[in-house]
């Protein structure tokens, strides 16, 4: 082949690529789950009801998973939601939820600890809830949570850790969920950039 | 042509440096190790209430001449301390678990962080919030029993 029948091709290819990058720099993120119809009854840290997503329609959610009682890995999670939170220029539409998974220690007053421990404002919900709807609830978005017994506690059932999911979904106006994302080491940068499309 | 040829010699070899680099996992490094002592720095606690669990992070870096261990932890803030580390398994899970005594070779550093290697403090005997300050003992093999007061803070 010479090079002077190679060089268009090259450039149809080199074009190509470019533009496909571009779109997928531009394109809005696919739906992965719709919950626009769905009422799923949780509790917020006033221990008022709260409907699940129904309440947060109208504006962008960040929803993240956690139990208090994990010293590590949630903090982390929670960590990257304030820095989420703090990227964003502007935060009006934006809300950040965060859905405890560990329901029968997590009352809404334990939550309400939390919150303040680690100094979450208003924009923050934290939810807990019923286990069935709870339960429900993480099921349909495909989030994992199962209790473990550390060798050292085991002769006390009360007390236990948990393995579990590690995901923050991005939720638009409407209720159905748009981009997943490893929660404890995501770049707040990929989210706000998610966030723009949506807006 | 030319210009086109070395456009794909670049993209090729980016994208091949890319999917090569990787983080390392290790908790261990020996970069600015201060010889001479066992030096513990940049220690700090999660805030969290009485009842729930704690986690204390630092640097532990071993300057001696020595291999050493951290045999064990305690804490006065917290019924039990152990040394846990946090894990992710092929499912994308995670989780934590309480690990063994740590080596610490000779001119090398021990990083407890956020996601890897900390200290659990389990069932805080009482509230520790921002501007607290926790005290923890490290137990090494060779030059003993270490403590110090770290401050709570939040992440950023």
């Amino acid at each position: 082949m010479s090079n002077n029948s190679f060089t268009p091709t090259l450039q149809a290819l080199c074009t190509a690529l470019l533009l496909s990058l571009a779109i997928l720099a531009c394109s809005k993120p696919e739906t992965i789950k719709d919950l626009s119809d769905a009422s799923y009854k949780l509790l917020n840290t006033d221990s008022s009801t709260v409907d699940f997503p129904q309440d947060y329609k109208g504006n962008i959610s960040v929803v993240s998973f956690i139990y208090t009682h994990c010293p590590d890995v949630c903090p982390v999670i929670t960590a990257n939601m304030k820095n989420i939170q703090s990227g964003l220029e502007d935060t009006s539409d934006i809300q950040f939820i965060e859905i405890s998974f560990d329901p029968q220690r997590d009352t809404p007053q334990v939550l309400k600890e939390y919150k303040k421990f680690f100094q979450l404002n208003s924009q923050f919900s934290l939810l807990t809830g019923e286990p069935a709807p709870v339960d429900s609830l993480l099921s349909q978005l495909n989030i994992v949570a199962k209790k473990i017994q550390p060798d050292s506690l085991q002769q006390d059932s009360s007390k236990y850790d948990m393995i579990h999911s590690n995901k923050i979904y991005l939720m638009d106006k409407a209720g159905k969920i748009r981009a997943e994302y490893p929660a404890s080491n995501v770049p707040p940068k990929n989210v706000i950039e998610d966030i723009q499309k949506l807006r | 042509m030319t210009l086109l040829k070395h456009f794909l010699l670049v993209l090729i070899v980016g994208s091949i440096a890319i999917g090569c680099s990787s983080k390392s996992s290790s908790q261990k490094e020996n970069k600015n190790v201060v010889l001479g002592k066992l030096e513990l720095s940049n220690g700090w606690a999660r805030p969290a209430s009485q009842g729930q669990n704690g986690a204390v992070y630092l640097t532990i870096a071993n300057g001696t001449a020595s291999d050493d261990t951290l045999l064990n932890v305690q804490s006065d803030a917290a019924d039990r301390a152990e040394l846990h580390e946090s894990y992710k398994d092929e499912n994308s899970t995670v989780g934590m678990r309480p690990v063994d005594r740590q080596p610490i070779p000779e001119s090398e550093k021990l990083l407890l962080k956020p996601g890897g290697l900390h200290i659990m403090l389990m069932n805080l005997k009482r509230d520790i919030a921002v501007g607290d300050s926790v005290s923890v003992s490290l137990e090494f093999a060779q030059v003993g029993t270490r403590t110090l007061q770290v401050p709570v803070k939040i992440q950023e």
